[in-house]
């Protein structure tokens, strides 16, 4: 019986500071032992623990793709006392991962259609591990039109801004990037992410729309997507809650007779809608 | 499986003598207190007993736990892993009711896929002997939740009070294989059988049906957003007795704690009445008030775990509503959502 | 207790027909022998669900911080201390409380009635005027109701409400007899070891179920200190030093409000009775400060008043 509860250790390898405010970073973990890694085997939409001894653990969405060779990158935002002590880490440090765990986006339902992904500030973590997935020159032909909404409060604010540029550059990939409110450098969308994607009026044919974001993006959202023809069936999201064990045993993230950590943390529209409205 | 009996003075030697290969644990008085506790030869079981306040599930998930112990500042995850050690033990004077939390926890850490180490070790080298309710108490409902004062789910004995002798329901392979070589548990005769069967009656007499899972959970399945949920709260202090002394609440924080250059991360018990137990760190809680946590209790018992498991996660101990400081009744609770 | 019952339904219908109030607090026939339970009443036609009696154990003060509504509560002696202490601290405004005096000699403690019974379970219990009748499957037993008084009530020296709108029935002779701190000082002459033995011993019976805190009027934090994890000042599990400081802290919180009510020793599913931890504090208080809670509605509270004259004799 593998003791779920004991974490792998993992080699900090690279943190890169990726908003004006320092408050987010992304982590590059390769996992110490060879055999571990290479069972460390994930698809986007999937997380893990991350556990710092003395500190705890907390579940983070794996923000890279699995067809990216060498480390597993998280995006973490400062808010508690364990992102905190991740924030003080440095290379060459060690911390503990447990995971991956959780489903993942539907990848063979996707395949062969249009996709829109809609996202809002530091929520866009797992979307970037799906859209490099869909983008990998292995996998590109397998899904038709990618489109990419994404917002930040502030240019400043955006994440993974080297690779939004190169991804503009991509054919067949279509990239709006909005802020709240710009600055005077900023020469590309200003407006919040339901009113960019009510402009942009992604077609919902023989398309699936992802998103992920803070609570009041998604309440803003979801009835454009709905207008937009978008069936609940095709409208996936990723959920966030409190989350100890991960793995279904400690109780607190359920919605209703659904556990987050396990039968999540993404969810069809139509799945949530069945469940009661407590999250 | 098989019926038996054996006389009381025969029993208690086979139980004496079974302290020499197991840690036998049973109630006893500590303190003025009724326990569970590991005992030996010479100490006095209590028998006169309904039920211990704090049941045995804290022997099988004891409140705080250890994961892995650590060492801090070598710059690495310096972890040592627990070994589990294969303590054999018997437990004697088990309440049905209390078997059937281990029976409904038994679903949740050995779920496949994640199977809990920790309590599946503790479950697989113990052994329980249930002692039948022959004298049932005005706040006990087992009868109401599949169960009963003579019902067998999570144990592997199950003895009935004759008076003289015990009667001995051999109910699995663990069980059968500790009375292997015992010569005095004898076949039952016709008079026992009898005898048995009066005080089964008798006690089931006793526990009138109070509530009816079944259909309140028919209500459950749709009165998520019912303004019933304001008014049930209303008197909840939402304090933790009813979740820590319930032998189905199985929730549980995860954390670290420190001492100088060591540390452990631990489990501690965790209840869904406390508002932490949602709260993100954003300072989000979509469970804000008594209303939603005590909505979160109902329905985990009574809707979700039989959605998932086909079981109700309530045995029908009774100990929420005896030791409940404001009389909240989860008998009252779901008799007023099944009439709605 | 029926005559009690009565007056009490006829205010709280009166306070509810002419929209005084929005609810009533009091307590209704719990679902266990000789329990009564809290409840709210907003419509004058449930009001004859009140009852009164021994069983009438909670200090509904608890129900009253944060609430928006105009409340008539009922309220005993420790009760309506509790209230004017949540009238100080601003947690309710007067105006917005109608308190239903009942002068009361002491509830029943159901653990010693269970001391009483060891084991033994009770399936009816009638209250005779200064007796319990107990009854179960194959045994009656009287007790004297004396002897099934919380402690807190034996030393009682508030039986009649200190701030009401309504007084029930006459006023009770207070307890003149009773020593309130008779224990405490006896608890004091011993040594110090001692004191911490029964410290540890009481402490380690926690469980860490909040329901001495979650029961205590006092304890309406928005957020307490115990579950604060940011920074976590306590360990949160069952350790002794984290339930002793967990209890201590609480305690120290109470200085100068606690009323002695015994609403958390009565709520406390394990039996840890740290009552002497509030009462020799209370008893610093009163030494120090002249000062009893919940008994003068102008007196300000020790703790949050500054006096030159203060007893300063701990700086030196």
């Amino acid at each position: 019986m593998k003791n779920p509860y004991i974490p792998i250790a993992a080699r900090i390898e690279k943190v890169l500071i990726e908003t004006e405010d320092n408050n987010i970073k992304t982590f590059d973990l390769g996992i110490l032992d060879k055999e571990a890694k290479e069972s460390f085997s994930y698809l986007p939409g999937q997380f893990a623990e991350i556990s710092i001894t003395g500190k705890g653990e907390a579940p983070f969405g794996i923000a890279s793709s699995p067809t990216e060779p060498g480390a597993l990158k998280f995006t973490v935002n400062r808010a508690g006392g364990l992102t905190t002590a991740l924030h003080n880490m440095e290379e060459g440090d060690i911390v503990g991962l447990r995971g991956p765990l959780g489903n993942y986006y539907p990848i063979e339902e996707l395949e062969g259609k249009n996709l829109v992904i809609v996202s809002g500030g530091f929520a866009f973590t797992t979307l970037r591990s799906l859209t490099k997935y869909m983008l990998h020159q292995d996998n590109r032909a397998r899904f038709n039109d990618i489109t990419v909404i994404y917002g930040a409060r502030s240019p400043g604010l955006l994440l993974y801004k080297d690779e939004l540029a190169a991804w503009d550059k991509e054919s067949g990939l279509g990239l709006h990037v909005t802020v709240d409110a710009g600055d005077e450098g900023w020469k590309g969308n200003v407006g919040f992410v339901p009113t960019i994607t009510k402009q942009v009026a992604p077609s919902s044919k023989d398309a699936y729309v992802i998103v992920c974001g803070p609570p009041i993006m998604i309440k803003f959202t979801i009835p454009v997507l709905e207008e937009l023809g978008f069936p609940p069936e095709r409208i996936i999201l990723s959920l966030e809650m409190r989350m100890k064990c991960g793995i279904g045993i400690c109780g607190r993230c359920n919605i209703g007779n659904k556990y987050v950590c396990k039968d999540g943390p993404v969810f069809t529209l139509a799945q949530l809608n069945e469940m009661p409205d407590e999250y | 499986m098989e019926e038996k009996t054996v006389s009381k003075e025969d029993f208690f030697e086979f139980l004496a003598a079974l302290t020499k290969d197991y840690q036998v644990f049973a109630p006893v008085k500590r303190d003025d207190c009724l326990v569970f506790a590991q005992v030996q030869p010479e100490d006095e079981i209590c028998l006169d007993y309904h039920n211990t306040k704090r049941g045995v599930k804290e022997a099988f998930f004891p409140q705080r736990e250890q994961l892995f112990s650590f060492n801090l500042g070598n710059g690495d995850e310096d972890i040592t892993e627990p070994s589990f050690p294969d303590t054999k033990r018997v437990m004697f004077g088990v309440r049905p009711c209390d078997a059937k939390g281990l029976f409904l926890f038994d679903r949740v850490f050995g779920d496949k896929g994640y199977e809990d180490p920790y309590y599946l070790s503790k479950r697989a080298n113990t052994i329980v002997i249930a002692l039948g309710c022959s004298q049932p108490e005005s706040t006990c409902f087992c009868i109401d939740n599949k169960g009963g004062p003579f019902a067998t789910d999570g144990s592997d004995l199950l003895l009935v009070d004759l008076g003289d002798s015990y009667s001995v329901q051999v109910i699995t392979e663990k069980g059968e294989e500790l009375l292997k070589n015992e010569d005095k548990f004898r076949k039952a005769d016709q008079n026992q059988v009898r005898l048995k069967e009066e005080i089964v009656e008798k006690a089931r007499a006793f526990l009138k049906p109070s509530v009816n899972p079944e259909k309140a959970k028919e209500r459950l399945d749709k009165n998520f957003d019912d303004p019933i949920w304001d008014r049930l709260h209303e008197k909840c202090l939402g304090c933790g007795i009813c979740t820590f002394l319930c032998p189905t609440c199985h929730c549980f924080d995860i954390l670290d704690e420190t001492g100088g250059p060591k540390g452990e991360r631990i489990r501690i018990w965790d209840s869904c009445m406390f508002p932490q137990f949602t709260l993100h760190a954003s300072g989000a809680n979509p469970r804000p008030t008594g209303k939603e946590r005590l909505r979160q209790r109902v329905m985990h018992k009574f809707k979700y775990f039989v959605d998932n498991h086909g079981e109700i996660a309530c045995s029908g101990c009774g100990r929420c509503i005896r030791y409940c400081p404001v009389n909240l009744d989860i008998r009252e609770i779901l008799g007023e959502i099944q009439g709605q | 207790m029926e005559k009690v019952s009565a007056e009490i339904r006829d205010v709280a219908r009166k306070l509810l027909e002419e929209d005084k109030v929005d609810l009533i607090i009091g307590f209704e026939k719990g679902s266990l022998p000789f329990r009564a339970t809290p409840c709210s009443i907003r419509d004058p036609k449930e009001v004859e669900r009140l009852i009164w009696n021994s069983g009438c154990e909670n200090n509904l003060a608890v129900y009253i911080p944060k609430k928006k509504e105009r409340i008539g509560i009922i309220a005993k002696g420790c009760d309506s201390r509790s209230l004017m202490g949540h009238v100080k601290e601003k947690q309710i405004e007067r105006e917005k409380l109608v308190i239903i005096g009942v002068p009361c000699k002491g509830m029943v403690d159901r653990k010693k009635v269970d001391r009483v019974l060891d084991g033994r379970e009770a399936l009816e219990i009638e209250e005779k005027s200064e007796e319990l009748i107990l009854k179960g499957h194959d045994f009656e037993e009287v007790v004297p109701k004396g002897d099934l008084l919380p402690d807190s009530c034996k030393t009682c020296t508030h039986r009649n409400p200190t701030l009401f709108d309504f007084m029930i029935g006459d006023n009770l002779d207070e307890n003149k007899e009773a020593d309130e701190f008779e224990a405490i000082n006896k608890f004091e002459a011993r040594s110090s070891d001692e004191r911490w033995e029964y410290f540890t011993r009481e402490a380690n019976k926690c469980i860490r179920c909040y329901a001495c805190r979650n029961a205590c009027p006092l304890c309406y934090c928005e957020e307490c200190c115990v579950d604060n994890s940011q920074p976590q000042w306590f360990g949160k599990s069952i350790e002794l030093t984290d339930t002793q400081v967990f209890h201590i802290m609480r305690a120290f919180h109470a200085t100068g409000r606690c009323v002695d009510c015994g609403a958390c020793v009565r709520a406390c599913p394990m039996d840890v009775d740290l009552r002497f931890l509030n009462k020799k504090i209370e008893k610093d208080v009163r030494e120090l400060y002249s000062f009893e809670a919940g008994v003068d509605i102008d007196q300000p509270p020790p703790l949050s008043t500054f006096r030159p004259d203060d007893q300063d004799e701990f700086i030196k």
